[in-house]
Parts: C-alpha cells; sequence; structure tokens
C-alpha cells in the first residue's frame, strides 16, 4: 500500500515514533522492575530510591554481583535467542516440516530453543564467565548487586517445579480438550445459518459474562462429594473430583468454550464455503469434509484461539485455588499463597522471583509465536 | 556470578532445616493435613513429613475448604489445623473427634494448657498462642525521654512528641487493612474497654458508649499513622518496622522475630516488646491459639497414625528448632525477650478471643462497616447501628436469629 | 448442514457449557429465592482454652447447630421470594436516599456503592481502550518493517502477564514510598499518598485495566488494518481526503466489526472488575459488584456464607450486564440477518 503519496510528514513520524516509544516504556516498565526486584537482597527489593533497587548496593556488600562482562555476554545471548526465535526458527519451520504438520514443527522447535536457553544460559555461561573474569581486569569486576538465590529458593528449596509441572499438565489439557472441542462447534456454528446457531453463540456470549467466583464457589462442594453422589453410578470407583487436574482442565474448558467457539466461527465464515461443498460433492461426509478440506487451512485461526486457551489455563487463579490441593496445585495459587501467608520481607521477595519466572515462558511463548498471532488474527479469526 | 557462594549458602540452609531428629516411628498410614500457611505451620508439618506417607496442604483457602474436606465421608484430609474461631464450624458440624482416648494413649508429653476442651471432651490440641501486643522502638523512646506506654493515652500522647521530634516518618503503625485486621483491631479495643459483641440472644450489643469510645481511639491513632493505613496488613506494618518507619505499634506477636533478622531488619536489637495498652477494663488485645484438629470420618486405625503423626510434629525437638517461629505451648520452649509482651498481656488479664457463630458474622461485618467511620462517611453512631443492621441481615439468613 | 451432523458438530462443546455453566446458573437463579440453613440450639458449654501459661475454662451460652441421628447438621430450606434481592439492593433506604437528594446516604449502601463503581468503572476504561489500542495499532502500521516485530512483542506484555501479578506488580510500584509514587512526589514536591483515596485509587484501578486491556485491542485492530482495501484507499486519496478524513471514512468503517467484538468483550471483562479490588486491596474505599458477590459468598471464620444473597446479586449482574449488551447484541443480530 505505499504509494508516495502516503508517506508521512516528518512531524507526524516524529510525533508516532515518540509515542510508540512512550507506550513501549510504560508496557514493560513494571514487569522489567520485578525482574530487577527479583535479583536484589531484601533491603535493596524495597528500597525507596530506585537507584538503590537498580545497583543493589546492600546484595553487592554481600558479594553478590555481576560485572560489565557478565552484563555484555548475557545480553547477547538473550539477543541471539529473540534472533532464533524471530527469524531462524520459522525459516527452518517452514524449510523441514512437512506441509501441514507446521504446528508439530513450532512446538518442537520452540521446545528445543526454550531448553537451550536455558543450558546456554545458566549451565555453559557461568562457567565461561568464570574463566574469563579475572582475565578482563577492572570490567570483570562486580558493579552491581545481583543475586539468584531467590530463585534458588523458589525452585530448589520450595520444590516449585512442581507446581511448574501441574501448570503444565492443566494448561496443556485446557489447550487441547478446548481446541478439539471448540474447532468442532465453531465449524458447525460457521456452516449452519440457522437461528439455533446464532441462539447458541447469543446465549454462549451471556455465560462469558458470568462472574466466575460464583460459578466456582458452587463447584466446591459437589467436586468434594463426588465420591458419595457418583458411588450409586460409577460404584466403588467413583472419584474424588476435588484435586484432580483433568476436573479442573473440564471446568476452565467450560468457562472458556464461550470466548473459542466465537472466534473458530467468525475464522471458519471467512473460510469460502464452496471448498467444503465441493469436497461434498465428491461424496465425503461432513465429518471427512472437515477433516480433509478444512484442517489444512485451519491452523492460523487455531493457532490464535489456542494462544488465548493457553493464556487462561496458564493464568487462572481462581478456578485452581479452590479446586485443587496442594500436591497438584498450579504455580498461580501457589505464588499467590506465598505472598499472602504471613510473610517475611525475604519471603516476598522469594515470591517475586517466583512471579518472574511464571512470567518467563510466556516470553518464549509471544516470542515465537508473535507472527502467528498476528497473521490468525488478520485471517479472520476476529470478525466480530 | 559467584556460583560457589550460592551453592554455599544452598547447602547452609539445607542443613540448618535438618537439625531436628527424624521421627520416633515409621507410619504406614497414609495421613493428609489442611492447615493455614503461616511460618509455624510450616515449621510443624515439616517435622511431621518425618514420619513419611504424610502430605500436607498449607492452604490459603483452609477456611473455605476444611469444612466440606472434613464433612466429605470419608474426610479427605485427617488432620486440620484450626485456630479459635476456624475451629467452630467443624464443632458445629461435628465432623471433628474427640481425642480423649488418644490423649490417654499417647499424650504423656502434653501439657494441660494445651488441651481445648469443650463441654468436657477433648476436641484439639494446641501448639501455640498469638496475640497482638505493643512493639516500640526503645531507641526513639529513650531519646525524647518517654516511659513506656501504659494505655492508650499514653500511646498517643507518645505518638504527638515523636511526631513533634520528626525523628520517623510515622509515628505508629497499625493493621488497619479493611476486613479482617480492621475488625480485629475493633476487636481488641472493644475487650479493652471491657465490651459485649453480643448477648445471650445473639443481638448485637456494639453500638454502646464502649463501642464509640473504642472507633474514637482508632481514629485519633490515624492521625499518627501512614496514611495507606486501610491497605496496611501485618507485613506491610512488619515491614514498616524493620525499615525503620514507624516506632511504634500493636503487632501479632509471630511477627516479633521479624524485627531481629539482620537480612532484612535495619533495627536489630532496638525494638522491644510489651504488653498491648490498657483499655478502661483489660488491655486491648484478645488471645489467640492455633492448633490441630482431627477429622471424624476416618477409621480408628487412620486416627491412630494421625495423632502419632501430628504429636511428632508438635514435640520439643520442632519448638528448639524453631524457637522464634511462634509463642510456643509445647515444652522445650525458651521464653526469650521476643515472648515478653504476648506474656506482658495475658499477665495484665487478656481475654481470649471469644470465638462463637455470632461473632464469627459480626467480625466480617465490622471489617466492612468500619472504614466508613474512618473515612468520615459516617458519624461512630451511624457506623456502629449500621453494622448492627447488617449483622442482623447475615444472621437472620444463617438462621441465628429469627 | 442437517440438524443430526449439526449436533455431532456442537454437542460435546453445548454439552459442556451446559454441565458447568447452565446447570451452576439455573442453581444460583434458584437459590436467590431460598434460603438455607442449620436449625439452632442454645446450650450452656464448658469451653477450655489455653492462656499464656495456664487454661481458662467458662461456662457459655452457646447456639449451636442441631445435629440428626447420624451427626449431620439438619437444614432447613425456605422459599423467601424477593427477599434476598431485597436485602442486596435495600429499596426503602435507596429511595430514602434518592428523594431527600443525598449522595452521601445512597453510596453508604453497598450495593448502589457498587454499581456506581462499576459502572464508572466500565464507561471510563472503554474508550480509553479503544482509543489507545487504535492508537497504538495505527502508529504501528505506518513505522517500519524492521521494528514492527520488537514493538508488538513489548506491546503484547502486559497483556499475557497472568492478572494476579501484575496488579501485584503495580501496587509495588505504588504503594507507599513504591518508586513510581517517589518519582509523582519529586516531581510535585509534596507527599502524596495514592491508596489513602478513593479517587487516585480509582484512577489506579483503571488506570492498570487500560495497561493491561489495551495491547488486546491494539492486536486486534492491527490485524484489522491489514486488510483495509488499499483501492478504497487510494481512490480516498484522489478524491483529494485528508489523512483524518482517509481515517474517519475509509478506517474506521473497515474496523467496526473489529471496534464492536472488542468493546463487547471489554465491556463483560470490565462489568466483572474484581482483581484490581483485591490486587489493589481497595475494598475500604470503593468495591465492585462482583466483589460484593464474591464477599457474600467467602465464609467468615465461623464457617457462615450468605449464598442467596451472593446468588442474587450475582443475577443482578448478570443483569446489568445484558443490558450493557442490549446495543451491540442487535448489531450483531442485524449483521446475522443480513448474512443470510
Amino acid at each position: 500500500m505505499p504509494t508516495r503519496a502516503l508517506t508521512q510528514p516528518l512531524p507526524l513520524k516524529l510525533t508516532s515514533t515518540g509515542f510508540l516509544l512512550v507506550w513501549c516504556v510504560i508496557a514493560a516498565f513494571p514487569i522489567f522492575w520485578i525482574a530487577v526486584m527479583s535479583f536484589k537482597s531484601p533491603v535493596d527489593a524495597f528500597a525507596g530510591n530506585p537507584f538503590q533497587v537498580i545497583f543493589g548496593p546492600a546484595t553487592l556488600a554481600q558479594g553478590k554481583g555481576i560485572s560489565v562482562l557478565d552484563i555484555v555476554l548475557g545480553l547477547a545471548v538473550i539477543w541471539a535467542t529473540a534472533r532464533v526465535a524471530t527469524r531462524t526458527l520459522p525459516r527452518l519451520i517452514a524449510s523441514h516440516a512437512p506441509a501441514g504438520y507446521a504446528w508439530a514443527g513450532w512446538i518442537i522447535g520452540s521446545l528445543t530453543l526454550a531448553v537451550g536457553f536455558v543450558v546456554v544460559f545458566f549451565g555453559l555461561l557461568p562457567a565461561v564467565l568464570n574463566a574469563l573474569s579475572p582475565i578482563f581486569g577492572p570490567l570483570g569486576r562486580d558493579v552491581i548487586g545481583l543475586s539468584t538465590e531467590h530463585y534458588k529458593t523458589v525452585w530448589i528449596d520450595r520444590g516449585f517445579s512442581n507446581n511448574f509441572q501441574n501448570s503444565l499438565i492443566v494448561t496443556a489439557g485446557v489447550v487441547t480438550v478446548s481446541l478439539t472441542v471448540g474447532t468442532l462447534a465453531g465449524y458447525g456454528l460457521a456452516r449452519s445459518g440457522s437461528n439455533l446457531a446464532f441462539g447458541i453463540l447469543i446465549v454462549a456470549l451471556i455465560f462469558r459474562a458470568l462472574p466466575h467466583s460464583v460459578l466456582v464457589a458452587g463447584y466446591l462442594p459437589v467436586f468434594i462429594n463426588s465420591a458419595e453422589w457418583l458411588r450409586p453410578i460409577l460404584g466403588e470407583n467413583a472419584p474424588t473430583l476435588y484435586g484432580k487436574p483433568w476436573a479442573v482442565i473440564a471446568v476452565l474448558v467450560a468457562i472458556n468454550q464461550p470466548f473459542t467457539i466465537w472466534m473458530l466461527r467468525s475464522f471458519f465464515q471467512n473460510i469460502p464455503a464452496e471448498l467444503d461443498e465441493a469436497a461434498r460433492v465428491d461424496g465425503c461426509s461432513h465429518f471427512q469434509a472437515f477433516r480433509r478440506v478444512i484442517m489444512p487451512v485451519m491452523w492460523p485461526g487455531v493457532i490464535t484461539t489456542g494462544l488465548f486457551s493457553f493464556l487462561l489455563g496458564y493464568n487462572d487463579f481462581l478456578v485452581t485455588s479452590l479446586l485443587l490441593d496442594a500436591q497438584n496445585q498450579t504455580m498461580v495459587p501457589a505464588i499467590a499463597g506465598m505472598f499472602n501467608r504471613e510473610t517475611t520481607t525475604t519471603d516476598q521477595v522469594v515470591a517475586v522471583a517466583a512471579a518472574v519466572s511464571i512470567t518467563a515462558p510466556l516470553f518464549f511463548l509471544v516470542m515465537v509465536f508473535q507472527r502467528q498471532i498476528v497473521s490468525g488474527l488478520t485471517a479472520g479469526a476476529v470478525k466480530g | 556470578m559467584k556460583l560457589k557462594t550460592i551453592f554455599l549458602a544452598g547447602a547452609l540452609s539445607l542443613a540448618s532445616t535438618s537439625v531436628w531428629a527424624a521421627c520416633a516411628f515409621e507410619n504406614d498410614v497414609p495421613v493428609k493435613s489442611l492447615t493455614a500457611g503461616f511460618e509455624a505451620w510450616k515449621a510443624a508439618t515439616d517435622a511431621m513429613a518425618e514420619c513419611g506417607n504424610f502430605q500436607a496442604s498449607l492452604d490459603q483457602e483452609f477456611k473455605e475448604k476444611q469444612p466440606e474436606a472434613f464433612a466429605a465421608n470419608p474426610a479427605l484430609y485427617q488432620i486440620g489445623g484450626v485456630a479459635n474461631e476456624t475451629m467452630i464450624p467443624l464443632l458445629n458440624a461435628g465432623t471433628i473427634r474427640p481425642l480423649d482416648d488418644l490423649v490417654e494413649k499417647y499424650g504423656q508429653n502434653l501439657t494441660p494448657n494445651q488441651l481445648i476442651a469443650v463441654d468436657g471432651k477433648i476436641m484439639a490440641i494446641a501448639m501455640m498462642v498469638n496475640a497482638q501486643h505493643l512493639m516500640y522502638r526503645e531507641d526513639i523512646l529513650a531519646d525524647l525521654g518517654i516511659e513506656e506506654p501504659k494505655t492508650y493515652a499514653d500511646v498517643l500522647a507518645a505518638a504527638e512528641k515523636i511526631k513533634a521530634a520528626g525523628v520517623v516518618e510515622y509515628p505508629l503503625g497499625g493493621t488497619f487493612a479493611t476486613g479482617w485486621n480492621l475488625a480485629q483491631e475493633f476487636v481488641n479495643m472493644y475487650l479493652g474497654e471491657g465490651g459485649n459483641f453480643v448477648d445471650d440472644d445473639n443481638m448485637p450489643t456494639i453500638n454502646t458508649p464502649e463501642g464509640v469510645r473504642s472507633l474514637e481511639t482508632l481514629k485519633a491513632m490515624t492521625a499518627y499513622m501512614d496514611p495507606e493505613y486501610l491497605v496496611s496488613d501485618s507485613t506491610y506494618v512488619q515491614q514498616q518496622f524493620q525499615q525503620g518507619k514507624i516506632a511504634m505499634a500493636n503487632l501479632w506477636a509471630s511477627r516479633a522475630a521479624a524485627m531481629e533478622d539482620p537480612a532484612e531488619s535495619q533495627v536489630v536489637g532496638k525494638v522491644k516488646m510489651a504488653s498491648a495498652p490498657m483499655g478502661s477494663a483489660a488491655p486491648a488485645t484478645s488471645l489467640w491459639w492455633d492448633g490441630i484438629v482431627l477429622a471424624k470420618h476416618m477409621t480408628d486405625e487412620q486416627a491412630d497414625a494421625a495423632f502419632r503423626v501430628a504429636l511428632e510434629g508438635l514435640d520439643s525437638e520442632m519448638v528448639q528448632a524453631n524457637n522464634d517461629a511462634a509463642v510456643w505451648l509445647i515444652p522445650g520452649y525458651d521464653v526469650g525477650p521476643l515472648a515478653a509482651g504476648a506474656a506482658a498481656s495475658a499477665e495484665n488479664g487478656a481475654r481470649p478471643y471469644p470465638a462463637s457463630t455470632a461473632l464469627g458474622i459480626l467480625h466480617s461485618e465490622i471489617g466492612n462497616g468500619l472504614a466508613a467511620y474512618l473515612t468520615g462517611a459516617k458519624d461512630a453512631e451511624t457506623t456502629l447501628a449500621d453494622i448492627e443492621a447488617n449483622y442482623l441481615v447475615s444472621a437472620k439468613e444463617a438462621g441465628l436469629i429469627d | 448442514m442437517n440438524s443430526r451432523t449439526f449436533a455431532a458438530f456442537v454437542g460435546p462443546s453445548v454439552f459442556m457449557m451446559l454441565l458447568f455453566i447452565a446447570f451452576p446458573l439455573i442453581s444460583v437463579f434458584t437459590q436467590s429465592f431460598y434460603v438455607t440453613q442449620p436449625v439452632y440450639e442454645t446450650v450452656e458449654v464448658e469451653t477450655c482454652t489455653p492462656g499464656f501459661l495456664s487454661q481458662t475454662c467458662e461456662i457459655q451460652r452457646k447456639s449451636i447447630p442441631k445435629l440428626d441421628e447420624d451427626g449431620s447438621v439438619i437444614q432447613e430450606t425456605r422459599f423467601v421470594g424477593l427477599d434476598s434481592y431485597r436485602n442486596v439492593l435495600e429499596p426503602e433506604r435507596a429511595w430514602k436516599a434518592i428523594s431527600s437528594l443525598d449522595w452521601g446516604a445512597f453510596q453508604a449502601i453497598d450495593f448502589w456503592k457498587a454499581l456506581r463503581f462499576t459502572l464508572t468503572f466500565t464507561l471510563f476504561t472503554l474508550p480509553l481502550v479503544l482509543g489507545l489500542g487504535l492508537t497504538i495499532a495505527l502508529v504501528l502500521n505506518n513505522t517500519a518493517k524492521m521494528l514492527r516485530g520488537p514493538v508488538i512483542f513489548v506491546t503484547l506484555l502486559p497483556f499475557i502477564i497472568t492478572p494476579v501479578i501484575g496488579a501485584l506488580s503495580i501496587n509495588w510500584l505504588f504503594r507507599g514510598d513504591g518508586i513510581l509514587t517517589a518519582l509523582i512526589e519529586n516531581l510535585l514536591n509534596r507527599d502524596i499518598a495514592l491508596f489513602a483515596q478513593a479517587w487516585t485509587l480509582e484512577i489506579l484501578m483503571m488506570g492498570y485495566r487500560v495497561w493491561h486491556v489495551a495491547p488486546f485491542a491494539a492486536i486486534v485492530f492491527y490485524a484489522g488494518l491489514q486488510t483495509v482495501n488499499s483501492d478504497a484507499l487510494e481512490s480516498a486519496l484522489i478524491d483529494g481526503a485528508s489523512r483524518w478524513q482517509r481515517l474517519r471514512y475509509v478506517v474506521i468503517p473497515h474496523l467496526m466489526p473489529l471496534i464492536v467484538f472488542v468493546s463487547m468483550i471489554h465491556l463483560m471483562d470490565s462489568y466483572r472488575v474484581f482483581e484490581e479490588v483485591v490486587g489493589f486491596s481497595s475494598q475500604g474505599h470503593v468495591i465492585s459488584l462482583q466483589w460484593l458477590t464474591y464477599d457474600f459468598l467467602v465464609p467468615d471464620q465461623a464457617g457462615n456464607r450468605s449464598i442467596s444473597r451472593a446468588s442474587a446479586s450475582a443475577m443482578l449482574t448478570m443483569i446489568g450486564i445484558s443490558l450493557l449488551l442490549v446495543p451491540l447484541l442487535r448489531r450483531t443480530w442485524r449483521d446475522h440477518k443480513g448474512g443470510h
């Protein structure tokens, strides 16, 4: 579209660049700040003076800090990761993944990248730096107080990896089930012009407006006593739904269904109906048409919708905190628990470290999938 | 990145958590517990875990889950952690088990003070007491020539002097966060004034001269506090203390140890624990206890195992390893200067928190209604009358009154 | 598509929604007309509680629920009609306050106080979210291709961050002497406390919500901008339309369905505002409708909860949101009719 007449006058260009800059600072600052806090001793982390938080004199005084060299190399690794995620990875997937299985390529690729980053950043880099620091003299001397002890506390002493695992199970379950059920429904709704279909959509929309706390509080007694009221149906093996990840997955999927089917319906509406009608003429049933014709072209919309399901499952607090017990608790209620119990200031910084840890996978996710989000939305996943 | 120091610190912290000896017996019956999540419970459940086959849930939603989980048959948890007030719903629903037989069999080391008896039957084993009491900066008060405050009039006078001297940001701190905390402050004041919350027919009796006096004292205190007092909970007040921003506060005994923690406190050795200031009848505080109960819906074998595991968690070794985490009731507790405030309050006649179904409702209503008075939206009588009116609606819905 | 195939496609989804949303919803609806309560009796009980050194035992009159032979509490369910709604709405008191034009007294009633804030919150944040989202999308669409990726990445951060964590981090930045408060204090050269009065808290909460949701709007609009018909833009250009006119008459109409979509989602979400109240612990100053419902529902420490009033308040919230959505739904309905 860029015709010459559309180029912008300089003042407009400057204003818009300035605006973007300000917005980026506003958007990133709180997250940047909690990340900084999580690396400091409690005295520094909650200091009133911002410079004290950034440079961390009290942390440095404890002999924990990083040097200019550390910073430069660390940033280089992060930059390289971002570069690989946004440039190399899409290219590799485009050239190596078999057609129709790009999604699998994305999953494998991003997992490899994440693991690789963790190994290099937390394993290789410290070793290299330890060897290099003495050589570089002043550049190798600690200048900024920084300590990773809170992360150690979270992940090793507090067993946060267990919560991480639970979060993965719940999130993976929510995304898979939600998309399976939702794509079918979205397709059905898009291809049926009946008033019933529209009615379902409107009712789903009203369901989406329900205050969750009411629904969830209603589940608790039913879930806890499920062994008793399911016994007549299922006999002695009747499960207690409370504390079962799959029961939580079912609830989250249901809560997320209205949004999922709305998104997918409008996406499918933008796929010309002639495509599957042609397949139907060739003697395919609706399901076969769906599988052969629609499935290969639906991934942009499904990935985008899946991302929203992911966010819902990963970030949920209300449902998971009430319906899971400590053994299968996910990360968000675990962190909220760290903040809310009778805490010391150290506990709070530990909780901040946990909060940053939970944000890191989201970072990766967006880094890897941002093109897909935009293209999925562009392809019509949202059309009101 | 000094990996060595990190590992060293990690090794040290590991070493310090495994000081106490392992469990005295090998537990082979699966036992689960549901308790609140604060430090003392962490210490106790960690000690229980050494017996094996034990899973602890330290859950901030325990209040909501416990009644349901204990009502299920079989109960989802065998051991529950409760306090004065949170035992009421379990007691009411009859879902906890009398412990007399088990105490006779295994409880030789329990002191009589630990046994919570209702209607002649032992229903819970207490492990610690907690109370809000005065903590003050000894150095500041000494510098300004102020005596240890004994009453709230003293506290306010001292606050005025400290404010005039301008040595700290705010003379007073207070756990005035809207909701449970703020209501607890009122309960303390009202008990100190000698007030009663409900009468024999569960009708509210807080709209009294004592009630108004309590409110006025609370409001007088806010003048010397951080203007954001309606969001300051115990952790926040504790932090203000540690950072040297406040000089006095009526804070929980379980928070005392934090003042002496060199890793985060800048006032180590400067904070003194004293009795809660006197109201006109008693110290303006209430005594709380925390302890364990056992679910009724389980086999005798399970109950046996659960009780033995629980006692392992509440033994002297655990207390010695975590002496400052709480004011323990367990033999072996070394009563240090940190417990002085709770002890002095008890000595001055502090009353136990008068737990009951009615007060449970009233406590919530006070927590919701009090802020309107402190922000100046309502006067004292209207505030108390509105709280009573809301209490009547809630109590009627709960079936407590007709 | 015949109705059997349709049912097969839509069935699983509808079943899940019926089981986990519609069914609880019906139970909430019925509960709002009933109260279930235990039958209390008053007895004298001796209770012993620990003191610091020795026990105190006293005989107290206590109300405790009656138990049946199985040892479970005897519950009584009564039809109360609209009583719970009346208890939530307090119509007499509200009417008295309105007729005497006493805003303060009117706002002393929890429901109306919550409604006032919820509506303010919803209606103030909506234009801000749409405006900010649209601006970001337009500016983003006009910057160099190279910059777009990183900017989209940064833009999405506030949206993906876990809401509980986001609210907490804002909390640290502003509470007490949080560094941003300290910054503002430095600029204005006076002491300020953002958590000490209602209006600053409200601004903070709205600011947080806009920060959190505007990226979603921005990214949706940006995606929409990729499909603007360049022919239409060029013909507008030939007609001599200014930048502003092109935006007004070509771009905005093209984005209209998306604007409706984002508005709908935002209206629903912000009418349920809840995380902000908890995250900023603002309940001393302002409360929202969902917080009110939640507060009825959370058991107090003696285990009592006001299920009936919570249900009534939830139904009232539902009615409110449905009313707000009517204009947007009518538009969708028209599109549906026009589309087939």
